[in-house]
C-alpha cells in the first residue's frame, strides 16, 4: 500500500468525508486549530524570547519554563488532535502539497531542536538559570524554535490556499 | 450583514491599488494572514495567560501586575500588526466582508474588546472579568474565521 492510497483511504472513512461535506465542521475544528496557537505558540515563543534575553531577563529560566511549558504541551496536544482530523478530511491535497511536506518536516525539526536543548544545554541550567545572557547553546535553540514555528505556520496558511 | 450606505466604502477599497494587489497576488493573503495569525498567537495567548491566573492555572506565582507589566507592549503590538494585516486581507475581498454577518460582529466584538481592556481589565482583576476578556478576545478571533462561512 502506497502513502497515497492510503491517503485515499482516510479520507474515504465516512466521518472523515463527512467533515468535508460538512458545512461547519471543517471552519470549526479549523478554529480549535487556529485559537490553539496562542495557547501553545506564545507560551513557547516565551521561552525561546528568555532564553535570548529579551522578555523576563530577571526571571529565572526554570521559573519561565515551569511556568509556561505545560501550556506548550496542552496546545500542541490539541494542535496535533485537530490538525489529525484536518489532514484525514483532505489528506489526498495535503500529500500533493509541498507546503504540508514541509510543515512536517518543520514540526520534526522543532521537535529534535526542543530534544536536544533538554537534553543537553537545559539540563544544566542551575548554572545559568539567573544569567541574563543564557549559554549561546540555549540561544541557538530559543532562536531556531522561533523561525520553525513561524514558518509551520505559514506552510499551514500557505497549504489552505495554494 | 451591513446596511446599504456602507457599499460606497467596500466598493472602493476593492479597486484601490492595496486591494487589487492582494486579491492578484496567489501567495499574497495567506502571507499577510500568516503576520495576523502569529499575531493573534501573541495578544489571545498574553490575554490567557493574564486572565486563566485567576482560576490558578499558569503564571500563578507571578503577581497580575508583574505579567502584565512583562506582556502588556507584546499585547499591544500585536494588536497593531493585526489591525496592519487585517486591513489589506479585507481591502482585497471587500465584498465577502460587506455580505457576511461576521464581518461587522468582528469589528464590533473588536472595538469591545479594546475598550474592556483599556477601561476595566487594567484597573480591575477577577474571576468575572477574567472570563469575559477571554470571551471576548476569543470571539473576535472566531468571528473572523467566520468572515468567509457566513
Amino acid at each position: 500500500m502506497t502513502i497515497l492510497s492510503a491517503c485515499e483511504w482516510l479520507q474515504s472513512l465516512p466521518w472523515a468525508s463527512g467533515i468535508k461535506e460538512s458545512s461547519w465542521q471543517f471552519p470549526v475544528i479549523e478554529s480549535v486549530h487556529s485559537l490553539a496557537i496562542s495557547v501553545m505558540l506564545w507560551p513557547a515563543a516565551i521561552l525561546d524570547l528568555r532564553l535570548l534575553g529579551v522578555v523576563m531577563k530577571r526571571r529565572r529560566v526554570s521559573v519561565v519554563a515551569s511556568q509556561f511549558l505545560p501550556w506548550v504541551w496542552v496546545g500542541f496536544v490539541t494542535m496535533v488532535l485537530s490538525g489529525v482530523v484536518l489532514f484525514a478530511s483532505e489528506a489526498v491535497k495535503c500529500y500533493n502539497s509541498p507546503f504540508f511536506r514541509v510543515k512536517l518536516v518543520l514540526i520534526a525539526l522543532a521537535g529534535l531542536n526542543a530534544l536536544v536543548f533538554h537534553m543537553t544545554v537545559f539540563g544544566n541550567v542551575q548554572s545559568w538559570d539567573e544569567a541574563q545572557a543564557a549559554p549561546w547553546r540555549a540561544k541557538f535553540a530559543g532562536a531556531c524554535s522561533l523561525l520553525v514555528w513561524v514558518g509551520v505556520v505559514a506552510m499551514g496558511r500557505a497549504l489552505a490556499y495554494a | 450583514m451591513l446596511s446599504e450606505r456602507w457599499l460606497p466604502l467596500f466598493d472602493w477599497a476593492g479597486k484601490t491599488w492595496l486591494g487589487t494587489t492582494v486579491r492578484d497576488h496567489v501567495l499574497a493573503f495567506p502571507i499577510i494572514e500568516t503576520f495576523h495569525l502569529l499575531a493573534l498567537a501573541v495578544l489571545l495567548g498574553t490575554v490567557l495567560i493574564l486572565n486563566l491566573r485567576a482560576f490558578g492555572l499558569g503564571a500563578k506565582t507571578s503577581t497580575y501586575a508583574t505579567m502584565a507589566a512583562e506582556l502588556e507592549p507584546w499585547m499591544l503590538v500585536s494588536l497593531v500588526i493585526l489591525i496592519a494585516s487585517g486591513i489589506p486581507m479585507a481591502m482585497s475581498e471587500p465584498m465577502k466582508c460587506y455580505e457576511s454577518w461576521s464581518f461587522p460582529i468582528k469589528m464590533m466584538l473588536m472595538v469591545a474588546a479594546i475598550v474592556w481592556h483599556f477601561a476595566v481589565q487594567r484597573k480591575r482583576q477577577g474571576k468575572g472579568i477574567a472570563v469575559l476578556s477571554i470571551l471576548l478576545w476569543t470571539s473576535v478571533g472566531l468571528a473572523g474565521k467566520g468572515i468567509p462561512y457566513v
